[in-house]
């Protein structure tokens, strides 16, 4: 159980970190040269995309912009690293829910939007594969978050 | 608190009852940390945006070219129509012979557009979406460089490419 939950905090923390970095780091693809980090973040892209959803309200959509990425690198990168584990894994199912709900809401309304999942980089649109994508790492995310043991807890409760 | 992790239902699930109080004040640690990266980041980022959307000015009906009205003066040959969208949307498809300037990026290309621009040059700006605000900014960021004649296409890639006008892919015009 400890190896798979393990596999599971580093597919799921390196799926945000990713993500995040994403997001952050404007990481371009060219066909020429790869992977490249252009250093230059697209926040104003990124926060058009988040605006696109048209979640209410619309003014907090550039906070969710600016916030957000770090959010997912933290919570991302303790998942992976071990620390704090059970409170990275619930922020984590939190943004899941937030993600799921964001993506109803698009298909629901007909929007025709960029995910913004992976923040600029792809191209890719909201659809009922990204949908079901998320509803499968919010499983993953929610399972660590209940059963996943902080070590310091542990600690806690041995020592006494 | 002791007691409380002694009864039978925590030692049945360890994890589950596990300080909760603890882990949620981690999780909030972690949120409001990651919040506080992302504004000083924003902050201290010379393409940072402002903390709250901008509310979208609805567009000023005698700016507003419908499509045929685009169609002449496309026909013209004397309008310039600027793809307000990112290159990359501009390389999947845009109105032939129209240059790409995202606002976006707006600092980094404009020097290019300017040389064939003048104050006077008849410009159709458009972007894609009836929601799309591109290219409503990007007619503003005009006007405040004292173009006198900057028009907007709404919804210009769909309403122009379902309507089987000419189009153009790649980094051309």
């Amino acid at each position: 159980m400890k190896t798979i939950n393990l596999i599971l905090r580093l597919l799921i923390g390196g799926v945000f970190v990713a993500s995040a970095l994403a997001k952050i780091g404007n990481v371009q693809i060219s066909h020429a040269h790869g992977f490249q980090f252009s250093h230059v973040p697209d926040l104003a892209q990124f926060a058009q995309d988040v605006g696109n959803y048209h979640v209410p309200p619309r003014a907090l959509g550039n906070l969710v912009a600016i916030t957000l990425p770090w959010i997912e690198l933290l919570a991302g990168g303790l998942l992976m690293v071990g620390l704090w584990k059970r409170a990275s894994a619930w922020v984590i199912t939190a943004m899941m829910v937030m993600f799921l709900a964001a993506i109803t809401w698009a298909l629901a309304h007909g929007y025709d939007i960029r995910c913004g999942c992976f923040g600029t980089v792809e191209a890719r649109k909201v659809s009922v594969i990204a949908l079901a994508e998320d509803f499968a790492m919010l499983a993953v995310a929610a399972w660590l978050a209940w059963r996943e043991e902080d070590s310091t807890t542990r600690k806690m409760e041995t020592s006494k | 608190m002791k007691e409380a992790y002694e009864t039978a239902d925590d030692r049945a699930i360890p994890a589950a009852g596990a300080r909760p109080a603890c882990t949620l004040r981690q999780a909030l640690v972690i949120v409001l940390a990651g919040a506080a990266l992302g504004l000083a980041a924003n902050a201290v980022s010379p393409r940072g945006i402002p903390l709250l959307t901008p509310p979208k000015a609805p567009p000023r009906a005698k700016d507003v070219v419908t499509l045929d009205e685009a169609k002449a003066l496309w026909s013209s040959g004397t309008a310039f129509f600027l793809d307000a969208r990112a290159t990359s949307d501009y390389k999947a498809g845009h109105i032939a012979g129209a240059l790409s300037l995202p606002i976006d990026e707006f600092d980094d290309y404009y020097p290019q557009i300017q040389s064939v621009l003048t104050t006077d040059s008849v410009i159709v700006c458009y972007c894609d979406g009836l929601d799309c605000d591109l290219s409503h900014r990007l007619v503003d960021r005009l006007r405040e460089l004292h173009y006198r004649n900057v028009r907007l296409l709404v919804n210009g890639w769909t309403t122009w490419h379902t309507a089987g006008l000419l189009t153009h892919s790649g980094t051309d015009p």
